[in-house]
C-alpha cells in the first residue's frame, strides 16, 4: 500500500442536534482515485468542508503529507496543494472565462499591489506565458469556443468543467471534486472520465463525490461510504457493491 | 458609445442650466458648482474602489475623508477653536497630505481588520458607525479639534502656490481665485488617480479584486488570501477618500464639527450610483451631475416653502438624495457610465 | 455611577426591543435594514400627531394640527400604523425586489436611500426640535436605591411584558415557529410547506409594529425628534452584535447590556467633560466584539462569514 497524503482522526461537526460529520479515521493514499459515496445528507459534502478548512470541525484533527492542518486557513491549505470545487458551482459570473483561468492560475505575487501598480516586465511576460496553459486546458474541457463569454453565461455543465478548469491552472496535488459530473451530458460525462482518469496518471490524487455510481466502480481505486456522517464502508469497488451495510443505508433501511 | 453620448448630452444640458438659472455671477457659481463636484467626485472614486471593485460596504466614508483632513490640516500652520490659539510652524503641505492620506488609509485598517473576515454587511454597520464615534469625538475633544468652533486660517500653506494667472483669470471673470484653485488641484488630483486606478484596474491585482467581489470562496479554494485583497482595496478607497476630505476643506477655508457629518457619506454614494458603480469616470461625472441636481433642488425649497431656512434646504436635499440612492439601484444601478453587463443586483 | 443606573435600564430596554425587532426581521428576510431606526421614529412621531391636544402651540408639522386623541389610544393606533407602513413596505418595495432577484447588498443599499428620505421628510414635515408627549411631569423616586419616575417605572414594566409577550409569541404559536423556522432555514421551510412570502410578511408588520412601540417608549423617555432613529440605530446595532445577530434572545440580553453601559460610562472619571462621547463607547464596544467574538455571547459561528 502506498503513502497516506491526507490523514483525518476523529474529524466531527454539529449543525444543532444533526451529526452532520463524525469520521474516526480516514486516509487518502498516493496515486489513487478515490471516491466518496453515500445518500443525500449523508454529510459528504460537509466532510469536504472540513478538510478544506471552509467550515471548522468541532473536534478532530487533518494531516497534510503529516503536516497538522487543523487549524490552518482554507486559502493556505489551498497553496499546498489541496484544491476543491464545488457542489453548487462557483464561478466569477461577472468575469471572462478567460479571466476566470487567468486569476487562477496568475501567481500570488504578481497579485502584490504594488507588483501590480508597478508591472514590470517579468510580471507581463508570466501573465502572457499563462495563456498557453489556458488554452491547453480550456480545449481539454471542450469550453475553448467560449473563452470570451461571461461566465455566467455557461449553462450548469459548463460552469462545472469551468471550475475543474480552474482547479487545474493551480497544478493541484490534491484535487477534491464534489459533483463533478452532476449536470453534464451522457456523452461529456464520458470525455470527463477520461481526463480525470488522465490528470491521474500525471500524478494528482483524486478525491471524488459522485452520485453517478456507474461512473464511480468504473474509474475508482477504491471507494468510501458515508451515511448519517460516518464512514460505513471503504475499500475496492467490487468490496464496497455488495458490501450488505452500503445496500442498506442506499436502501433507507438504515433507521433502527 | 451610446453611453458617452448620453453623458455628454446630460453635461451640457447642466452647464446650459447653470449659466441660464443664475443671470448674475454665471462664472462663480460654474467654479464653485465645479469644484464641489470634483471633490465628491474624488470621495465617490474612493467608495467605487470598495463598492464597484471589490463588492465592500462603505457608509462611512465621511471618517475617511475627516481623518485625512484634520491630520493634515492640524500638521500645517493653523488656528485653532474658540480662542484661536495660532500655530504658526509645521510640515509642508506636500506632506501633510501624505501624512494625511496614510491616517485615512491606517483608519481603513482599523476598521478592516475586525470586520473584513465577516459577512459583507458587517462592514457596513462598523463603517457608519466609525463615522457617528469621528463626529462625537470631534465634537468633544475640542483641545484637539477646535470642536465647533473649528480651525481656521491654515489656507496659505495652499494658496501660496497658488500662480499668479490664476489670481489675474479669476479677477478679469469676478470668481474667487481660492477656490478656482482648489478647484483645479482637484480635478488634476481625478485625472492623475483615475491613470492610476486604470492600470491597477487591469492588472492582476484588479482582478483579483473582481473575483472577490464576485465569490469570495472560490477565491479562496483557489489559494489567494481574500481577506489581504479585501484590506488593501480598503485602504486604497480610504486614502482617495482622505485627499478629496484635504480638498474641501480646503475649498471652505475651515473645518468644523460639522464638516464631516454621516450623512455626508451619502452624497458620495448618490454621486457615486448616479455615474455608475463600477465604471472608472463613472462617480466623477455622477458627481457633476448630482451636483447640479442639488442645485435644482434649491428652486424646489423655494416653491415648497415661502423662504426655506437651513434646515429646509437640507431637508429637501436629502429627501432627494434619499430618492436618487433608492431609485438608481433599483432602476438603473449601472448609472450611466457603468457596464450593464456589470450590473451589481444579485450580489449576494 | 449607581444614579446612572436607572437611566441605563430605560435606553436598555429601548435598545432591546428595537435589537428584537431587527433582529427578528434580519433572520427572516436577510436583509440588514437601515431604515428600521425611522420606522422607530415613525411611531414616536405618530404618536405625537395623534395625541397632542389640536389648539397646542406645539408646531411640530406645520402643515397638520394633532387630533388629541387620549394618550393610549395614540399609542395603539400609532403602533398599528407602524405595522401597516412595514406591511406596505415589504409588499410595494421589498417584494418586488426580492422577486426580481436583487441580492442583499443591492437591498442594503435601497433601506439606506428609504431611511435617508424617510428621516428627512420627518425633518421637513414633523418635528425638527425635540418634542414631547404631553404628560403631566414627574419627580424621581426612589426604587431600591434607583432613582426614577413612577412613569419610568411602568414603561419598564410594559417593557418587559412586551419582551416576554414576544418570546411567547416566537416559541409557542404556529406563525412565529413557523417564523423561526424560516430564520434557521428558508430551503428547509420551503420545502415543509411554509408560505415563506406570508411568513415574510407577517415578520415586517410584527417586527415594525415592535420597532413603532420603542419609538413611543423613547419618546415617553427622552423626547420626539425627527432624527432619533438614527443614533438609536446604532446602539441597536451594537446590542445586536454583542447578544449574537439571528438571535432574538441574544438581542434582548445585547441590547439591555449595551444600554446600561452607555448610561454607565457617563460616570466614569475620563469621561468627565465629554458626555457626547457615551455613544462613541458603545459604538466602539461593538467593533472590539467583532474583532474578539465576532458571533456575539449567544451567536453561532455559521451566521456571521
Ligand atoms: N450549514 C448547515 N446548517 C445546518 N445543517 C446543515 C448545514 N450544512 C449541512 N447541513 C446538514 O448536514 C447534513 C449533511 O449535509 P451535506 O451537504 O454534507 O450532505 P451531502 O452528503 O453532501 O449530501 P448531497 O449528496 O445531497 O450533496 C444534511 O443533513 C444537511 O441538512
Ligand atoms: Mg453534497
Amino acid at each position: 500500500m502506498s503513502n497516506s497524503i491526507l490523514s483525518v482522526k476523529s474529524l466531527k461537526k454539529r449543525f444543532g442536534g444533526l451529526e452532520a460529520v463524525n469520521v474516526d479515521s480516514f486516509e487518502l493514499y498516493e496515486g489513487e482515485i478515490t471516491s466518496l459515496i453515500g445518500p443525500n445528507g449523508a454529510g459528504k459534502t460537509t466532510f469536504f468542508d472540513l478538510i478544506t478548512r471552509f467550515q471548522s470541525a468541532d473536534s478532530g484533527s487533518i494531516f497534510l503529507n503529516e503536516k497538522n492542518v487543523t487549524k490552518l486557513n482554507s486559502y493556505k491549505l489551498a497553496r499546498l496543494g489541496m484544491v476543491r470545487t464545488f457542489q453548487l458551482t462557483r464561478v466569477f459570473d461577472r468575469m471572462s472565462v478567460y479571466e476566470n483561468m487567468k486569476f487562477a492560475g496568475s501567481s500570488i505575487k504578481n497579485e502584490g499591489f504594488l507588483k501590480s501598480l508597478i508591472q514590470t516586465k517579468t510580471l507581463k511576460q508570466q501573465e502572457d506565458h499563462l495563456n498557453v496553459k489556458i488554452d491547453e486546458t480550456l480545449k481539454l474541457l471542450n469550453l475553448i469556443e467560449m473563452k470570451d463569454s461571461y461566465a455566467r453565461e455557461l449553462s450548469g455543465g459548463q460552469k462545472k468543467l469551468l471550475e475543474l478548469g480552474r482547479s487545474l491552472m493551480k497544478n493541484p496535488k490534491i484535487l477534491l471534486l464534489d459533483e463533478p459530473l452532476a449536470g453534464v451530458n451522457p456523452k461529456l460525462s464520458e470525455e470527463l472520465l477520461e481526463i480525470i482518469l488522465n490528470l491521474n496518471s500525471q500524478g494528482i490524487n483524486i478525491l471524488m463525490v459522485e452520485h453517478n455510481i456507474d461512473a464511480v466502480m468504473k474509474i475508482s481505486k477504491r471507494v468510501v461510504v458515508m451515511a448519517e456522517g460516518k464512514i460505513i464502508s471503504d475499500g475496492k469497488p467490487d468490496f464496497v457493491r455488495s458490501d450488505q451495510k452500503v445496500i442498506e443505508a442506499y436502501l433507507g433501511s438504515s433507521d433502527d | 458609445m451610446n453611453k458617452y453620448f448620453t453623458a455628454f448630452i446630460i453635461l451640457v444640458l447642466s452647464f446650459f442650466y447653470i449659466f441660464f438659472s443664475n443671470d448674475s455671477g454665471g462664472g462663480r457659481v460654474f467654479v464653485n458648482l465645479l469644484t464641489f463636484a470634483g471633490i465628491y467626485g474624488l470621495a465617490a472614486i474612493g467608495i467605487n474602489v470598495h463598492f464597484g471593485w471589490t463588492g465592500l460596504l462603505n457608509f462611512g466614508h465621511a471618517a475617511f475623508m475627516g481623518i485625512g483632513a484634520y491630520t493634515t490640516v492640524l500638521l500645517i500652520p493653523h488656528s485653532l477653536g474658540r480662542e484661536g490659539v495660532v500655530i504658526s510652524t509645521g510640515l509642508p503641505l506636500p506632506l501633510a497630505i501624505i501624512l494625511g492620506l496614510i491616517a485615512s488609509a491606517l483608519l481603513g485598517l482599523l476598521l478592516g481588520l475586525p470586520t473584513l473576515r465577516l459577512r459583507g454587511d458587517y462592514l457596513a454597520i462598523v463603517t457608519i458607525a466609525a463615522a457617528e464615534i469621528f463626529r462625537l469625538l470631534v465634537r468633544d475633544f475640542e483641545d484637539l479639534t477646535g470642536g465647533v468652533y473649528g480651525i481656521i486660517q491654515f489656507s496659505d500653506s495652499l494658496q501660496n502656490s497658488r500662480p499668479d494667472f490664476i489670481t489675474q483669470f479669476s479677477e478679469n471673470y469676478n470668481i474667487s481665485s481660492a477656490q478656482l484653485w482648489v478647484g483645479l488641484l482637484t480635478w488634476f488630483s481625478i485625472v492623475f488617480v483615475l491613470i492610476i486606478l486604470a492600470r491597477l484596474k487591469k492588472s492582476p491585482w484588479g482582478r483579483a479584486l473582481r473575483a472577490v467581489r464576485e465569490d469570495e470562496d472560490a477565491v479562496r479554494a483557489l489559494g489567494k488570501n481574500a481577506v489581504l485583497l479585501k484590506l488593501q482595496s480598503f485602504m486604497l478607497g480610504a486614502a482617495i477618500g482622505g485627499l478629496s476630505g484635504i480638498f474641501l476643506v480646503f475649498n471652505y477655508g475651515t473645518v468644523q464639527a460639522s464638516t464631516f457629518v454621516p450623512v455626508l457619506t451619502f452624497y458620495v454614494w448618490a454621486a457615486l450610483i448616479l455615474g455608475g458603480v463600477g465604471s472608472l469616470g463613472g462617480p466623477a461625472l455622477g458627481a457633476v451631475i448630482f451636483w447640479v441636481i442639488i442645485a435644482g433642488t434649491d428652486t424646489i425649497s423655494r416653491f415648497l416653502f415661502e423662504s426655506p431656512d437651513g434646515q429646509q434646504l437640507a431637508g429637501v436635499r436629502f429627501v432627494i438624495v434619499g430618492l436618487l440612492i433608492m431609485f438608481c439601484m433599483i432602476f438603473k444601478p449601472s448609472g450611466i457610465l457603468g457596464d450593464k453587463e456589470e450590473l451589481l443586483l444579485d450580489v449576494k | 455611577m449607581i444614579e446612572q443606573l436607572g437611566n441605563g435600564l430605560l435606553l436598555g430596554v429601548i435598545i432591546a426591543l428595537g435589537s428584537v425587532a431587527l433582529s427578528l426581521l434580519y433572520g427572516v428576510t436577510r436583509i440588514v435594514n437601515f431604515a428600521h431606526g425611522e420606522i422607530i421614529a415613525f411611531g414616536a412621531i405618530m404618536t405625537l400627531f395623534f395625541s397632542s391636544s389640536p389648539d397646542s402651540s406645539l408646531l411640530y408639522l406645520d402643515r397638520f394640527s394633532p387630533l388629541g386623541i387620549n394618550f393610549i389610544a395614540s399609542v395603539l393606533l400609532s403602533t398599528v400604523l407602524c405595522g401597516v407602513f412595514g406591511g406596505l413596505l415589504e409588499l410595494l418595495l421589498f417584494r418586488p425586489l426580492r422577486k426580481n432577484n436583487f441580492g442583499n447588498i443591492a437591498v442594503l443599499v435601497v433601506t439606506i436611500g428609504l431611511s435617508i428620505f424617510l428621516r428627512h421628510i420627518y425633518l421637513l414635515f414633523a418635528s425638527a426640535k425635540p418634542t414631547s408627549y404631553i404628560l403631566e411631569l414627574q419627580r424621581r423616586q426612589d426604587y431600591f436605591g434607583i432613582q426614577l419616575t413612577p412613569r419610568n417605572v411602568q414603561v419598564l414594566i410594559v417593557g418587559f411584558i412586551v419582551m416576554v409577550l414576544v418570546g411567547i409569541f416566537l416559541t409557542f404559536t404556529k406563525t412565529g415557529k413557523a417564523m423561526r423556522a424560516v430564520r434557521d432555514s428558508s430551503e428547509l421551510a420551503n420545502v415543509s410547506g411554509i408560505n415563506s412570502d406570508y411568513i415574510i410578511l407577517v415578520t415586517w408588520v410584527f417586527s415594525s409594529m415592535l420597532a413603532g412601540f420603542t419609538g413611543i417608549i423613547q419618546g415617553v423617555i427622552n423626547n420626539v425628534r425627527w432624527n432619533m432613529g438614527f443614533l438609536i440605530l446604532l446602539l441597536i446595532f451594537a446590542g445586536t452584535v454583542l447578544g449574537g445577530i439571528g438571535t432574538s434572545f441574544g438581542a434582548m440580553f445585547g441590547g439591555f447590556i449595551i444600554g446600561i453601559l452607555v448610561q454607565l460610562s457617563v460616570g466614569l472619571q475620563f469621561m468627565d467633560g465629554h458626555t457626547e462621547a457615551k455613544n462613541a463607547i458603545a459604538l466602539a464596544l461593538m467593533i472590539v466584539i467583532l474583532l474578539v467574538r465576532p458571533q456575539g455571547i449567544f451567536g453561532s459561528k455559521d451566521r456571521i462569514s
